[in-house]
């Protein structure tokens, strides 16, 4: 018999899942529990960036630890806006099209990553927004603590 | 510079990239570009001391997912092999390595990955961390928007630039037999592709394909035997920067500009313009741009710096024409070995003597590959 | 308050769910649907001769194309085994139990099944081995369609001629 020019396809769907419990370690899960218990966004000021919101335990760029924790405003620019029209079923965190943003809050020298959901066709680089924070008890020590931001003005 | 060992790449086989091959495993898929590559050289696999693969096992849904494919790239004798968990353009580097490290004369790099096995949608999002930027469910092209955003807020540029960049690779990929997409499309129809997430329209995407590609490399010496035409490298580099995309100025591309200056600086060549032919890795037409700038390659938009005496960007049609992951940065350095060694059909440079290669791993640019191949030794 | 709390979130949880449809390819298509008549295929090495099942596109080895398709019987050698005395998760059987690699008549490698209707202790390396199938309409064209090996009765191999097949 010979070897087979054409066959019939198989396969098998199968859709792996893998639970993650990610420690967070000091400087992450401070910056988490500073969302959580006191509504407050924290950053960290470090040599060659400035204040750095999300903080990191070490430096992106020297790999150095430490630096003094700086409180930074809720509200702050959009420097980069991506609106999603097809939203990504289990992945994304919304059916509904959304914005992702990049928004450097006043008084961090970076940007924290963040969701946009009402008014995202006015969004532009430069425009202003302000978070949005979760109700007390929905709030859990992550990043959507913060449920999202919204245009100011 | 010290003196470093000349190696050519003497070699180079694909399968077509198709969307999905349901007929073959991707050790069938590797098997016959294995043999045709080998063939190419007029080799067997006892001539090669060395092999490297590149793949992604989230890609490929199983863990260790590169012993599939060890017996079809030669399991025996046993020869030293080792993989990158990335595109195969980094195992061809790992290979570099290995050369001027003495351990190997002759080698294999293959690459594989069957994207429609899985959802590279869903796996990409895992190259970011898990406290600040997986959670919000960030995607590859959601980030990508994000910096096509900001560089356009920065240069100017605007969705009819981003067209023009797409419309003319896929003018390129029309004339490539070898890549995905080989059908033109004009700025306008691109255009009226609706958002997938805005700047980024589907017509701006291209399709993530799958395909296996093997290339051969040699050092001096051994490289004349294998090849009419080995394609020497000249330089090498490569950069990566933070991980963070909020802390880094996305606008530019800092590790194409330093790893490109330092492949440049091994080559001693001056600038990226020395070359006749460039490919670029950017699988968003922002990306390119971004890219461009970082060479100090005009943008092309508009007529701007399409001139007689520029290198030819991205014959091949670049990744806007086909991105089969793992395999991508493999295909723009097989462009470069192609138009220098006279494989190019009928988009041959005319001339080619040397070509600037670039490939990009990770969310907006995050690492660069930069290198510099001729054909000419550069160290004598 | 001029630090975040000191009481850190300790953890951040994230499920992953991944989709993956996998693909046989055509060799393992061939081989998978031919289990639903009771057939076992491999393939031929067109260099060596080596016969590997289930049915490989190139040679291990030799590395040369196996383009020929051969049937095997379904009964071989018990080439080394392994007796299991600890649950495994995802496996519903009585312990002991034995699993074994058997060498088909036939054939250069091995393929892995139980060993059963017989005790445990009574399995040896060499024993003479016939599968025993799912009843006719329950075969799906998975590999639990044998679903074990038995002991045959005939006289063990000797180790020479399986020591290589393993």
């Amino acid at each position: 018999m010979k070897a087979p020019t054409s066959v019939e396809p198989m396969s098998q769907r199968m859709t792996v899942t893998f639970p993650y419990k990610h420690s967070t370690g000091e400087v992450t899960g401070r910056f988490l529990a500073g969302l959580k218990e006191q509504k407050k966004i924290w950053g960290r000021r470090i040599a060659g960036q400035g204040v750095v919101v999300p903080p990191n335990a070490y430096s992106e760029i020297d790999a150095k630890t430490g630096g003094e924790w700086v409180e930074v405003a809720d509200q702050g620019t959009v420097t980069a806006v991506g609106v999603v029209a097809q939203p990504v079923k289990d992945l994304h965190p919304s059916t509904e099209p959304f914005a992702y943003v990049l928004v450097k809050l006043d008084g961090a020298d970076t940007a924290l990553a963040h969701l946009v959901l009402d008014r995202i066709d006015d969004i532009r680089v430069g425009s202003r927004v302000k978070a949005v924070w979760a109700p007390d008890e929905e709030r859990k020590g992550t990043i959507r603590d913060i449920a999202c931001f919204q245009l100011v003005g | 510079m010290s003196k470093l060992r000349n190696v050519a790449i003497v070699g180079f086989a694909q399968a077509p990239i198709v969307d999905a091959d349901p007929h073959h495993t991707a050790p069938e898929m590797l098997y016959p570009v294995v043999k045709q590559a080998l063939a190419s050289c007029g080799i067997e696999r006892k001539d090669i001391d060395y092999q490297c693969a590149g793949s992604s096992d989230y890609i490929d849904g199983r863990a260790f997912s590169f012993s599939q494919v060890l017996e079809v790239m030669g399991a025996w004798p046993p020869v030293q092999d080792s993989h990158v968990e990335m595109d195969a353009v980094w195992a061809a580097y790992l290979v570099w390595v290995k050369m001027q490290a003495e351990e190997c004369d002759t080698a294999i790099v293959a690459g594989f990955g069957k994207c429609s096995e899985g959802s590279p949608t869903h796996v990409l999002n895992l190259q970011l961390d898990p406290f600040y930027h997986a959670s919000l469910g960030l995607d590859h092209i959601s980030t990508a928007a994000l910096q096509a955003s900001a560089y356009m807020a920065k240069s100017g540029v605007d969705d009819a630039g981003l067209a023009e960049v797409v419309a003319r690779n896929r003018a390129a990929g029309a004339a490539n037999p070898d890549t995905q997409l080989r059908k033109a499309a004009s700025a306008k129809d691109l255009q009226g592709t609706p958002f997938v997430t805005k700047p980024l329209r589907e017509g701006y995407l291209p399709p993530i394909g799958e395909t296996a590609t093997v290339m051969v490399l040699a050092v001096e010496g051994k490289a004349e035997k294998m090849c009419d035409k080995p394609v020497w490298i000249q330089g090498v580099d490569h950069r990566i920067e933070l991980q963070t995309i909020g802390s880094r100025d996305l606008t530019q591309s800092a590790s194409t500009r330093l790893a490109a200056r330092n492949a440049l600086e091994m080559a001693s060549v001056t600038s990226a313009r020395e070359a006749q032919v460039v490919e670029l890795g950017s699988a968003t037409p922002a990306e390119e741009l971004i890219l461009r700038d970082a060479l100090g390659l005009p943008s092309g938009l508009g007529g701007n710096g399409a001139s007689a005496d520029g290198p030819v960007v991205n014959p091949s049609g670049s990744p806007l024409c086909g991105n089969p992951l793992m395999n991508t940065g493999l295909l723009r350095l097989a462009e470069g070995f192609r138009q220098l060694s006279g494989r190019a059909g009928e988009r041959a440079v005319a001339g080619a003597k040397r070509a600037l290669v670039h490939a990009s791993a990770g969310h907006c640019l995050q690492q660069n590959i930069v290198w510099v191949l001729g054909t000419e030794r550069r160290w004598t | 308050m001029n630090e975040p709390p000191k009481d850190r979130i300790k953890y951040v949880q994230t499920d992953l769910h991944l989709p993956y449809h996998y693909y046989a390819g055509d060799y393992k298509a061939l081989y998978l649907n031919a289990l639903k008549d009771k057939k076992i295929l491999g393939s031929k090495c067109s260099k060596t001769g080596k016969v590997f099942v289930p049915p490989v596109m190139s040679s291990p080895d030799a590395h040369a194309p196996c383009t020929e398709i051969v049937e095997l019987p379904d009964k071989g050698i018990v080439t080394t085994f392994c007796v299991v005395n600890v649950p495994v998760f995802g496996r519903d059987l009585e312990l002991p139990y034995v699993v074994a690699s058997v060498a088909l008549d036939g054939a250069d490698i091995s393929i892995y099944g139980l060993v059963q209707e017989c005790k445990a202790p009574e399995v040896e390396m060499g024993m003479r081995v016939q599968a025993v199938w799912k009843p006719d309409g329950e075969r799906l064209g998975e590999h639990t369609d044998i679903k074990y090996f038995k002991p045959t009765g005939e006289t063990k191999a000797p180790l020479e001629s399986f020591i290589h097949r393993l």
